[in-house]
C-alpha cells in the first residue's frame, strides 16, 4: 500500500464487511432495548373521526403510544408542513399515525393492531397534473399558514404548489419568433425507489438527560436538528452516532423513524428501536419523485439552440420535504450543458395525496438529461443532423456561461464527447430513422451528455499525529460505501503528511465528538472532507516542522514529509521519524492536532435571473457522456444493452478502483431507471410495488459490461483537482439507452422505464394500420 | 420444542417454536449479525447462509428444518484470528464491497458455487448472483473477484 494519490488502495473497513463483523445500524443493539412499530394510515387522504388508544395500551408488553396529539408541532427541510404524526387529517397511504412501543415487536404490532382508527376517507389527489387542475381538492388548505426555511418571493406558493422556481434570461419571445424550427415535446417517468439492502431503521436512549440516537444515516447533523424541530429541543440536547450504513443513495439523508424512536425513548426511558420493514421502506421512505418535463425548442437551421422553454412538474408527495430544494436542481441540470442564449424555465414541486418523494443520486438529474436529449434528438431528426455533432455544436465552452450566468470552468465537455468518437464508438451516419428502420434484429446507438455538479456541504476535520507516528482524523462525514472516508480521506491525510494510508485511522461519526457536517450527499464527500483534511493536515505540518525544526537544528522551511520521517531537504540522511516528534512535542509545544475546516466557495452568477430557487449554482461540476447500443426483439420488445461506454471527467483521480465502482453502480442503477424500476401507486392512492418481488432491482444478469474513460479536467478549488464522482455515472444512462432504443425502432422514448410493453405498443402505434 | 445442529463447527442447541426463521435464530440467539434482514421476503439475498452444501435464505427457512444440519455463515469462512479465505480476500483486491450489506449474502453464494464448481464461467456466476441483489457495486467487480480467484488458482 502506498501513499499516492490516484492509486486504489483498499477501504479501512473492507476487512470487518468481508467477515461479517462490521455493525451495520440495522445490527446496533443496547441493553434493555424495547421495540416499536407504526400504525401507518390505510388510505391515501381523509380526516382522522376516531384515534383510541385505550384498549391498545392494555396489550401486554406495551410502554408506551404516542401519537400526533402528543407531538403537535409541524417540522420541514424547507416547508413545515409535516408533523411527526398524522394530525387530524392524513395525506398520504402509509403515514404514521401512532407510535407503539413494547418489550418485544410481536407486541408492538399486537397493540398496533388493537388501535381503534376510523377515517373519513376521501378521494385522493393522485398526480401533479390532476393537483394542479382549477377544481383540485387542496393537500394543504393551511399552507399559507406554515412556516417557511427559506423566503420565496410572493407568488411562488399557492394551491397544491408546494414550491415554484423560476429562471428566466433573454429574450425569449424574439427567439421564437424568428425561429428556423420549433420542436416541442413532453416526457413522463415514474418513481425510483433507492432500495438500500439496509431498511431505515434507528435506536434512542436516554443517557445523562440526552438524548443518544444510533442510527444509518447519511447526514447525523441533519437528523439532530431535525429530532430537535420536531422535540422542541435544543440540538445539543441530541447526540447522532452512526454505526456502518448498509447503503443510502440519498434516501437516508432526512430524518425519517429518528424522531418517532427519541420521542419513545423519552416516555419510556428504555433504549427504542425501531426498523422499517421491507414494505414499508418500499411503501412510505422518499423515492426519486415522478415528474412530466415538457420542453420548447426554437431551433436555427444549423441546429444551434436560440431559445428555450421547459415546464417541469415534480411530485413531491404529500409534504414539501426536499423536493421543493430538487426543483431548483432541475433548472440547474437543464441549463448547465449547452448553449441556450434564451430560457425560461419552470419547475413546480406539486403536493399530491402519495408518499413524499425526496433525493435519490443525482437527484432530477436522470430524467432532466433523458428529457433533454431526447428533445435534442427530436431536433436532429428534423433537421437531418448527426446526434452527436449537434451536441458538439451547443456544447457550452470554457469561459461561455450557464442559463444561470455562472461560467464555465473547463473544456470537459468537448473532450468527453470527443472520446467517443476517438473511441470509433460512433456511427458514421449518426442520424435517428425518420420511420420505423427496416434493420433486422433491430439494432440502435444512443448516446447522452450531460455536465453535473459536485455539492460539498460544509464540513470540519480534526487531524492529530498520534504518539507512534500514526494519524488519526475526527470527522463526522459518513462512509457510505464509496470509499470516500474508508479510502479517499485517509489517502488525502497519507499524502499530506508523508506516512501510509493503512497508518491513518477515523473514529467513526459522532455529533458529540466532530464539528459540524452536512451530510454525505451530492458527491461531495472526498471534495468537502478532503479539503478540511488538507486544511488540517496544514496545521499539524506546521507544529510538526516546528518541533522537528529544534530536534534538527535547522529552519524549519528546509523540511519536508516522507515515509513516516521529517526530512532536510537536500539531505536525506538528516531527518527525525514522525513518532518522535510527536513524542519529543508533548513537553515542549503539547500534543500536535490542528483543526481543518471547509465551506464551498460562493460562485458569481446572474442573481436576476433567478426567482425562487434554493441552489442557484453547481460547484466543481464535471462532464459526462455515454454511449449504448441495443437490440430491441421485435417479438417480445425486450431492449438488450449490447455495448455500453462511459467517459467522465473526475477532475483528478484519487483512487482509480473506488471510481470505477461508483460507475458500475451508478450505471446499473441507471440502467434499472430506463429499464425495470418503476414505483407504481394504483388508483386508490396504494403502494402497487411494496415488495422486492412487484418492485425489480438490477441482478448481475442485468449489468452489462461497461467500457470506461476517465478523463481529468482538475477543478481549481477540489482536492488535488478531484470532482465529484458518485452521482454523475447515474444521471445520463436512461437518456443514452432510451436515445439507442429510439434508434432501434424509429420512435420517440417518451416515457421511463422502457419496458417491453411500452416497446410492443409503440411499434404498435407507428405500424400503418 | 429442541434443536440440534452445527454452526460454524460448533454444536448448539434451541429451545424454538420451530417455524421462527433460522436467521432470527442466528442473529437473536448466537450473535451471528453477518446475514442480514434485507426484505424478509427471500428476494435479496442478505441473509443467505449456507445448510449442507446447499445456500438457502435463511430469512424464510424455517428453524426446525436445520436441526441435525450443518449450517455455515460469513463469520465461519475464516478463523476470526486468521487470515482471510481467498474469495473474501479477491473481493476486498477487486474494490467489490462498498456499503457491504449484501457481501456476507454474496460470500456465501460464491463459498457454495466454488464448493461445486471449481472454474465457473462468467455466465454461471452472474447466474448464481441473482438470488443476491447488491445496490452499489453493479456486480463486475464481484464477478471479476471470482474469474480472478478461479483463473490464479488453477495456474
Amino acid at each position: 500500500m502506498t501513499g499516492k494519490i490516484g492509486e486504489s488502495v483498499r477501504r479501512a473497513d473492507g476487512e470487518d464487511k468481508v467477515r461479517g463483523r462490521a455493525i451495520y445500524g440495522m445490527d446496533h443493539a443496547e441493553t434493555n432495548m424495547i421495540h416499536a412499530r407504526l400504525l401507518r394510515s390505510p388510505v391515501a387522504a381523509g380526516r382522522i373521526v376516531v384515534l383510541d388508544i385505550t384498549r391498545a395500551m392494555s396489550i401486554p408488553g406495551v410502554r408506551a403510544i404516542i401519537t400526533a396529539a402528543d407531538i403537535p408541532c409541524r417540522a420541514g427541510v424547507i416547508v413545515k408542513d409535516q408533523c411527526l404524526m398524522a394530525l387530524e387529517y392524513v395525506r398520504y397511504a402509509g403515514e404514521p399515525i401512532a407510535a407503539v412501543a413494547a418489550g418485544t415487536e410481536a407486541q408492538a404490532l399486537a397493540a398496533v393492531a388493537a388501535i381503534d382508527l376510523e377515517i373519513e376517507a376521501w378521494d385522493p389527489v393522485l398526480d401533479p397534473t390532476t393537483a394542479l387542475a382549477p377544481n383540485a381538492r387542496v393537500v394543504h388548505p393551511d399552507w399559507a399558514s406554515y412556516d417557511l426555511g427559506a423566503d420565496p418571493p410572493v407568488g411562488t406558493r399557492g394551491g397544491n404548489v408546494a414550491w415554484e422556481s423560476r429562471l428566466e434570461r433573454g429574450d425569449v419571445s424574439a427567439a421564437f419568433a424568428d425561429a428556423h424550427l420549433v420542436v416541442q415535446d413532453e416526457f413522463t417517468v415514474p418513481r425510483q425507489h433507492q432500495s438500500p439492502i439496509e431498511p431505515h431503521c434507528a435506536v434512542a436512549s436516554i443517557t445523562g438527560g440526552r438524548y443518544v440516537v444510533h442510527t444509518p444515516t447519511q447526514a447525523p447533523f441533519l437528523v439532530r436538528d431535525r429530532i430537535a424541530e420536531f422535540l422542541g429541543l435544543r440540538a445539543s440536547q441530541i447526540r447522532v452516532v452512526v454505526p456502518t450504513i448498509g447503503g443510502g443513495f440519498g434516501g437516508k439523508v432526512e430524518a425519517t423513524l429518528e424522531p418517532i424512536c427519541a420521542l419513545l425513548a423519552q416516555r419510556t426511558g428504555r433504549p427504542v428501536r425501531i426498523a422499517n420493514s421491507r414494505r414499508e421502506e418500499l411503501a412510505t421512505t422518499a423515492p426519486r419523485e415522478g415528474a412530466m418535463v415538457r420542453l420548447r425548442s426554437a431551433v436555427g437551421p444549423d441546429g444551434d439552440l436560440l431559445a428555450q422553454e421547459a415546464e417541469c412538474l415534480l411530485d413531491a408527495g404529500a409534504y414539501a420535504g426536499e423536493t421543493v430544494v430538487i426543483a431548483s436542481v432541475a433548472l440547474l441540470y437543464l441549463g448547465a450543458t449547452y448553449r441556450i442564449p434564451g430560457v425560461r424555465h419552470v419547475a413546480r414541486a406539486v403536493y399530491t395525496n402519495t408518499p413524499p418523494t425526496g433525493g435519490y443520486r443525482g437527484l432530477c438529474g436522470p430524467y432532466c438529461v433523458f428529457a433533454m436529449e431526447q428533445h435534442l434528438d427530436h431536433i436532429a431528426r428534423e433537421l437531418e443532423l448527426d446526434r452527436l455533432e449537434l451536441r458538439l455544436r451547443n456544447a457550452l465552452r470554457a469561459g461561455e456561461r450557464m442559463a444561470n450566468g455562472q461560467e464555465i470552468d473547463d473544456d470537459g465537455m468537448v473532450d468527453a464527447i470527443q472520446q467517443v468518437r476517438r473511441l470509433n464508438a460512433w456511427p458514421a451516419s449518426g442520424r435517428t430513422p425518420q420511420a420505423p428502420g427496416d434493420r433486422r434484429p433491430m439494432r440502435g446507438t444512443g448516446l447522452a451528455a450531460t455536465r453535473c455538479p459536485t455539492h460539498p456541504e460544509p464540513t470540519q476535520a480534526t487531524v492529530k499525529l498520534n504518539e507512534d507516528g500514526t494519524v488519526g482524523i475526527i470527522s463526522a462525514a459518513v462512509e457510505i460505501g464509496t470509499g470516500a472516508v474508508a479510502m479517499g480521506a485517509r489517502q488525502i491525510a497519507a499524502a499530506e503528511l508523508g506516512v501510509q494510508p493503512s497508518d491513518v485511522m477515523m473514529l467513526p461519526p459522532d455529533t458529540d465528538a466532530a464539528g459540524y457536517d452536512g451530510g454525505s450527499t451530492g458527491s461531495g464527500t472526498t471534495f468537502a472532507l478532503g479539503n478540511a483534511v488538507r486544511d488540517a493536515a496544514e496545521g499539524v505540518r506546521e507544529q510538526l516542522f516546528e518541533t522537528a525544526a529544534e530536534m534538527l537544528e535547522v529552519a524549519a522551511e528546509d523540511l519536508r514529509l516522507a515515509d513516516g520521517h521529517v526530512v532536510v531537504v537536500g539531505s536525506p540522511d538528516s531527518r527525525v521519524a514522525l513518532a518522535d516528534v510527536a513524542t519529543t512535542a508533548l513537553w515542549t509545544t503539547g500534543p500536535i492536532a490542528s483543526a481543518g475546516r471547509y465551506c464551498p466557495p460562493p460562485i458569481v452568477f446572474d442573481e436576476a435571473c433567478v426567482t425562487g430557487t434554493l441552489i442557484s449554482t453547481m460547484w466543481a461540476v464535471s462532464s459526462s457522456v455515454h454511449l449504448a447500443e441495443v437490440e430491441v426483439d421485435e417479438g417480445t420488445g425486450k431492449v438488450t444493452i449490447t455495448r455500453y461506454v462511459v467517459t467522465q471527467d473526475v477532475g483528478r483521480i484519487i483512487n482509480a478502483r473506488a471510481i470505477e465502482g461508483q460507475i458500475h453502480g451508478g450505471v446499473l442503477q441507471g440502467i434499472g431507471y430506463a429499464l425495470l424500476e418503476e414505483l407504481r401507486i394504483d388508483d386508490f392512492g396504494l403502494p402497487l410495488d411494496a415488495s422486492l418481488e412487484r418492485y425489480r432491482l438490477p441482478t448481475a444478469l442485468d449489468a452489462p459490461r461497461i467500457e470506461i474513460t476517465v478523463l481529468e479536467h482538475p477543478c481549481p478549488y477540489g482536492p488535488y483537482g478531484a470532482k465529484g464522482v458518485g452521482e454523475p455515472p447515474i444521471v445520463p444512462v436512461a437518456a443514452a439507452i432510451a436515445a439507442a432504443v429510439a434508434d432501434a425502432i424509429g420512435q420517440p422514448v417518451r416515457r421511463l422505464p422502457i419496458t417491453p410493453f411500452s416497446v410492443l405498443e409503440t411499434l404498435r402505434s407507428a405500424r400503418p394500420a | 420444542m429442541r434443536v440440534a445442529f452445527r454452526v460454524n463447527g460448533v454444536p448448539v442447541e434451541a429451545d424454538v417454536g420451530g417455524m421462527e426463521p433460522l436467521l432470527e435464530i442466528l442473529r437473536d440467539r448466537f450473535g451471528l449479525t453477518g446475514a442480514k434482514l434485507g426484505c424478509g421476503e427471500g428476494r435479496c439475498g442478505a441473509c443467505s447462509v449456507i445448510v449442507d452444501g446447499r445456500t438457502i435464505a435463511s430469512c424464510l427457512y424455517p428453524i426446525v428444518l436445520a436441526d441435525n444440519q450443518a449450517v455455515r455463515t460469513v463469520e465461519g469462512l475464516a478463523a476470526a484470528d486468521g487470515p482471510l479465505d481467498p474469495i473474501q480476500d479477491a473481493l476486498l483486491e477487486h474494490g467489490a464491497v462498498q456499503c457491504g450489506a449484501c457481501i456476507p449474502g454474496v460470500l456465501m453464494t460464491l463459498t457454495a458455487l466454488l464448493e461445486r464448481v471449481a472454474q465457473p464461467t462468467e455466465e454461471v456466476i452472474r447466474q448464481e448472483l441473482t438470488g443476491n441483489i447488491c445496490r452499489c457495486t453493479g456486480y463486475h467487480a464481484i464477478v471479476d473477484a471470482v474469474l480472478d480467484l478461479t483463473t490464479t488458482t488453477s495456474e
